[in-house]
């Protein structure tokens, strides 16, 4: 059989193929597997799976912050239409209270006073002021190389940075908190090798859109984006983490990186599992591989209204902007507030311009003390919050109509930090210092020593 | 459990590539949670008079990537409200795609779909054949076949008759 005549149809980007071993053989030897098909293989019980097979999987970790029409109505619908108030294993579930927070309505504070409540009774933690979920749910561990990890919200594929395969499903994260596993279809992957070395000013944030720009927001539909090459052996934990944050925006279903040298020390340290991390084979069918070169690559900013509107910063120097926002599940870390620190040591936030930083988490904002970098930005003019999700999604900080703001946050679509009729513009944390110096958007080059 | 009968006329063609749905309502509504409230608000930006001229079993057509961006549920929610029972198109963006799956309304991606029908043809899929008909024109498109939990999802009319579809399976 050649290797092609296993292949079934497209199915919404994935790469379908019957689970035949025509799929994965060629000219009679088998074919290698991904870090992601070895991880749903251990997840289902399988000594091999492939792009295209429905599985049932048991997550190895179920994960969640309470948010309206998600937690309180996977409680209710478990009691109502399941008779369950609890979990078999409450060990494999993690809460996270990380959205208003701190509540400004009772209806919030009723909404976290039942997540308490509920995990206290089915005996899951329930994590709270401890920073973005997502983030900490690596600090904790769950974030454990080789696991599968499910969650609604799909930023949790950040996870990805530690070989760990992390999963937003939305409302189908139902089905596992009923059942011990879910059923779904192995995803195809492709590979993205980065090469070259990123010039000064550049960062991973820049990187992840450029490769938006480069292969598309649709590149990746339905499969996992998995990361490699030389470029990202040389990144940093949290440049890794921003990457992997945003794969949705390709497409993928989740973003993943095999485990290093860099982030394994990290990782086994603290992970809740005692299993081996696993690594994609060299021979690993992929449905498409690219290599991108990162090395000419300057900084780019994502105008609105799409995370899809990759552009050269450069092209809209000036523009006048009125809020900076560095934080978010996707950048807020050490690196990004390192950056800007550097940019605003010793120079001052424009009168009138509001600097929003927000540590991604609690344990961030403590290492950004001990740095000193929160006085440095402090002092610069920045007004410096505790962790929570709330200015990402214009619960705090909101814009009026008119107003323009640069930011790290996830998005840029309308309205999502505040007013329909404002502006969002993403780009580095290093340019968002700088457009808080000048008032408009800056290239930050000029002012790192 | 068995597939729904989608047969009615091509109530709107979204042209746009990435199309987010959130855009059918207007973000400023996004906030609203009665399904009339959601209706009367939807496709005011593209067609004024849809509210009026749709009906039940009507089906709307995107082009490709749609649902990109950060889609939100209550857009679907109106258009289910107005009796929209499914939306074709050439492909899908993954968030909104299980978003709208797990509420159990059917999401057909058929590349072709753009140059197959025109606006308020009247098309039907036959699920043997895995094909729609465009009865307008005469035409058959192939769709893509679901996958074994997406298929049991839609035939089970969302997550929850889904979820009790299976325990009654490993039951038996």
């Amino acid at each position: 059989m050649a290797a092609h005549e296993g292949w079934g149809k497209h199915l919404n980007g994935q790469t379908h193929r019957a689970p035949s071993i025509g799929a994965y053989c060629f000219k009679g030897f088998i074919l290698g597997s991904t870090i992601a098909e070895k991880i749903l293989a251990r997840a289902s019980g399988q000594t091999r799976v492939n792009a295209g097979d429905n599985i049932k999987a048991k997550p190895d970790f179920v994960v969640a912050y309470d948010f309206p029409g998600y937690t309180d109505v996977i409680f209710k619908q478990m009691k109502d239409e399941f008779g369950l108030t609890g979990v078999k294993d409450p060990s494999r579930y993690a809460l996270f209270i990380d959205h208003m927070v701190p509540a400004v309505t009772p209806q919030e504070e009723e909404l976290h006073q039942n997540t308490r409540d509920w995990g206290a009774q089915a005996q899951v933690p329930v994590y709270e002021r401890k920073g973005i979920g997502h983030q900490v749910a690596s600090e904790l561990g769950y974030a454990t190389p080789g696991a599968f990890v499910v969650h609604f919200d799909g930023h949790i594929s950040q996870l990805g940075t530690f070989g760990t395969l992390a999963m937003g499903v939305r409302r189908h994260l139902i089905e596992s908190f009923v059942n011990e596993k879910i059923r779904m279809a192995v995803p195809a992957t492709t590979r993205v090798d980065l090469v070259g070395q990123l010039q000064r000013g550049v960062m991973a944030r820049d990187v992840f859109h450029h490769v938006v720009r480069v292969l598309g927001p649709a590149s990746c539909r339905f499969q996992v984006l998995e990361f490699g090459g030389e470029a990202i052996s040389e990144m940093s934990i949290d440049a890794r983490q921003t990457l992997t944050c945003l794969a949705m925006f390709t497409g993928a279903v989740t973003a993943i990186i095999n485990p290093d040298q860099v982030t394994l020390p990290y990782a086994k340290e603290r992970a809740r599992l005692s299993i081996e991390p696993l690594y994609s084979d060299h021979d690993a069918t992929y449905a498409a591989r690219h290599t991108i070169d990162i090395s000419q690559l300057e900084p780019v900013v994502v105008i609105p209204p799409s995370p899809a509107n990759t552009r050269n910063l450069m092209d809209h120097l000036g523009l006048s902007v009125q809020v900076g926002y560095l934080g978010s599940c996707a950048s807020g870390r050490l690196e990004d507030l390192r950056a800007a620190a550097e940019v605003l040591r010793g120079r001052s936030v424009k009168p009138g311009f509001q600097l929003h930083v927000v540590p991604t988490s609690q344990e961030i904002m403590r290492q950004a003390a001990q740095e000193g970098l929160l006085t440095d930005l402090i002092a610069a003019g920045a007004f410096v919050s505790s962790p929570s999700c709330d200015y990402c999604f214009g619960r705090l900080g909101v814009m009026s109509a008119g107003q323009r703001a640069v930011s790290t946050g996830t998005l840029n679509v309308r309205g999502r930090m505040g007013s329909t009729d404002s502006e969002i513009f993403i780009v580095n944390a290093a340019a968002v210092a700088a457009a808080a110096i000048e008032g408009q958007i800056a290239d930050p080059r000029p002012y790192l020593r | 459990m068995s597939l729904p009968v989608i047969h009615g006329r091509v109530a709107f063609v979204f042209e746009e590539i990435d199309f987010d749905v959130d855009q059918i309502i207007g973000v400023k509504n996004i906030k609203l949670r009665d399904p009339a409230e959601l209706a009367s608000v939807a496709m005011q930006s593209y067609d004024p008079a849809f509210a009026s001229q749709v009906r039940k079993g009507d089906v709307l057509v995107g082009a490709m990537n749609f649902g990109y961006g950060h889609p939100h549920y209550p857009p679907m929610i109106g258009m289910r409200h107005l009796g929209i029972t499914a939306v074709f198109a050439e492909s899908f963006s993954p968030g909104y795609w299980r978003g709208e799956v797990a509420m159990g309304f059917p999401q057909i991606a058929c590349p072709g779909i753009l140059k197959f029908v025109n606006r308020w043809d009247d098309i039907e899929v036959d699920w043997t054949a895995q094909q729609i008909i465009n009865h307008t024109s005469g035409g058959r498109l192939d769709i893509e076949v679901w996958s074994e939990s997406d298929r049991l999802m839609i035939e089970a009319g969302g997550v929850l008759g889904y979820l009790k579809h299976i325990q009654q399976e490993e039951s038996t």
